[in-house]
């Protein structure tokens, strides 16, 4: 079997020749120690007065920041080959490089939809970018970003379709790029507007909630389309539902509030003929039976360090999901020994890959992760893999 | 109307995550300007608090309830806390709050402090991307019984480290405990840096400075 066949095996519990291995976003300082390639010192160009002034400018023109930003994930798809992954997420992000006085940098990345992400720097200076604040607070603001953005959100569709169509045809013959739709509708109605407000306007606006979630699910339908015109086989979705302990909103409101938008998300998709798996950070053992409830066709992450288990998660669902990740980056992928990262692939291939419907990835990624670690990984995989599984 | 009935009144707009009952009935309360009541009402929000804690904590309720009793509870304290008198402000003790450097998330870190002020703790919330010589700083002008550190990000966990490290180095780290919660961090994470406490939560977080500031 080659990577695609294996891939698409798997996401059909069907038993592929050996478990696949996938990658997920990978940090940059992942790819360029991947890579050997010493990363671009962002930030520190952004503090000499000559680049201060011209990068900005070229960032934010729109033909510049795809080419660069098409670099940056095309670098992730060649170290994920290089590693030796069946399959690589492949996510498309549109920001605008602007000045901001609360940012430690005095600069912030702001995305189409109202998020600020603010930029750190690794322990090899390269650039890191984290979502940290919102950038519409109360109704009034929203109302008015969204109008002011109507051409941008046009322009960010296009760009989705154009950034994955071009990675599918530059590298879908050496590993699969699975299209990523982000951000998911939770995520995109709570981050403009703030956590804290979100949850007030859920209990005393929720009409303005709605219409806050009816306008991201469109968006979020449009960015659906866009992605699979590139011929993408699987659809990645993402929404982070979970925090440490449980879900972030009671079960019922999440069905109540976006429900009905996750069921459009799955017909059309599966109208599409293919395959629609979701990634959701946190603790969501009590959100699964939902999953599978709205015709999700896989879970994406898994993470251990909140409270996730294969072994319990295979036990709850059994073959209604694919189940993807659950490999440690707190302590394993960082600092393991060879020996416990076998152990881990062995454990997790054990509880979930049978019959097919497991693909073996990291929980997340984050600079400290390491390519080694992550080459182990793959070596474990192709020793423990091999179906009919028999550990 | 009977202060006991407001009383009433103010504990289950908070428990019925209904602001504008409870926020009214602490209102109603400030109105009779009776220092006694006020007392009995900071009372109320704290016990009202405990309760939305245990079922937090037993999964009957999730983080937007958790969050919203939060924000009323904050809304009722801006009401009553500058009628308090000198005496009922005394804390429990101090608490120095912050999420390490590099790290620029806030919301369990705000979370515990809502709660532990609630709890009676006088906090000090040093913000977000607090450097180590920042936390050491406000260790020593402050001399909380102890210091909790935030951290979501996996690739920031290290700072927790370097801060015990320092509190070591300068001989202060007898004086405070060290409690640490976030989403990058586990339990093993806290033993292996030599924290006191992990805290999954806001809420277990502010339980265990409890047990600490009784000991």
């Amino acid at each position: 079997m080659d990577f695609r066949e294996r891939i698409l095996a798997a996401v059909s519990h069907e038993e592929p020749d050996r478990v696949p291995v996938m990658g997920l976003i990978m940090d940059p300082a992942t790819v360029s120690k991947t890579l050997g390639k010493k990363p671009a010192n962002f930030t520190g160009m952004l503090r000499k007065p000559l680049l201060r002034n011209m990068i900005p400018g070229l960032m934010n023109v729109n033909w510049f920041w795809n080419r660069f930003y098409y670099g940056n994930t095309a670098g992730a798809l060649e170290s994920a080959i290089k590693l030796g992954f069946d399959a690589n997420w492949t996510i498309y992000y549109l920001f605008q490089l602007r000045k901001d006085t609360r940012s430690t940098t005095g600069w912030a990345w702001h995305d189409a939809y109202g998020r600020l992400w603010e930029m750190g720097v690794d322990e090899d200076s390269g650039m890191t970018v984290n979502y940290s604040r919102a950038l519409c607070e109360t109704e009034e603001q929203w109302e008015s970003w969204i109008e002011q953005k109507s051409n941008l959100f046009e322009t960010l569709i296009r760009n989705v379709a154009d950034f994955h169509k071009k990675l599918v045809d530059d590298y879908g013959n050496r590993i699969m790029p699975i299209g990523f739709a982000t951000p998911g509708i939770f995520e995109n109605s709570w981050q403009p507007i703030g956590f804290v407000n979100f949850t007030k306007f859920i209990f005393q606006k929720p009409d303005f909630v709605k219409r806050v979630i009816s306008f991201y699910t469109d968006l979020y339908i449009k960015n659906l389309e866009a992605v699979m015109k590139s011929g993408v086989e699987v659809v990645f979705g993402g929404d982070d539902f979970g925090h440490k302990t449980g879900p972030m909103l009671r079960p019922e409101l999440i069905e109540r509030f976006f429900g009905e938008s996750y069921r459009r998300v799955t017909d059309l998709v599966h109208s599409r003929k293919r395959k629609y798996i979701h990634h959701s950070c946190g603790n969501i053992y009590q959100l699964l039976d939902r999953f599978i409830d709205w015709g999700f066709d896989g879970i994406v992450t898994l993470e251990p360090t909140a409270g996730m288990e294969l072994g319990k998660v295979r036990e709850q669902v059994g073959h209604k999901l694919v189940l993807i990740g659950n490999l440690d980056v707190a302590y394993l992928l960082v600092r393991g020994t060879r020996d416990e990262v076998e152990m881990a692939v062995r454990k997790a291939i054990k509880d979930a890959a049978r019959g097919g419907g497991y693909i073996l990835s990291s929980s997340h990624s984050h600079p400290l992760v390491d390519p080694t670690r992550l080459k182990w990984m793959v070596e474990a995989a192709h020793k423990y893999g091999k179906y009919p599984i028999n550990i | 109307m009977m202060i006991s009935d407001t009383l009433e009144r103010l504990k289950s707009g908070l428990l019925d995550l209904d602001m504008d009952t409870a926020v009214d009935a602490a209102r109603s309360i400030a109105e009779t300007g009776d220092t006694h009541a006020i007392k009995d009402a900071v009372d109320t929000v704290t016990n009202a608090l405990q309760t939305v804690g245990k079922r937090f904590q037993d999964g009957d309720w999730f983080l937007t309830e958790l969050v919203y009793a939060s924000e009323i509870s904050k809304e009722i304290m801006n009401i009553l806390s500058p009628l308090m008198e000198t005496r009922a402000l005394e804390s429990a003790g101090t608490i120095v709050v912050g999420t390490v450097a590099g790290d620029l998330h806030d919301l369990g870190k705000n979370i515990f402090i809502n709660y532990a002020r609630s709890a009676g703790f006088r906090v000090i919330d040093l913000g977000v991307d607090v450097s180590v010589q920042k936390f050491i700083t406000a260790v020593k002008e402050y001399k909380p019984f102890a210091l909790g550190m935030s951290c979501l990000l996996t690739s920031t966990d290290k700072e927790i480290q370097k801060v015990i490290q320092q509190l070591n180095e300068q001989n202060i780290r007898d004086r405070v405990k060290v409690i640490i919660g976030g989403a990058a961090l586990t339990e093993e994470f806290s033993r292996s840096v030599g924290a006191d406490a992990f805290a999954p939560d806001a809420v277990t977080g502010t339980d265990i400075v409890k047990k600490w500031s009784a000991a």
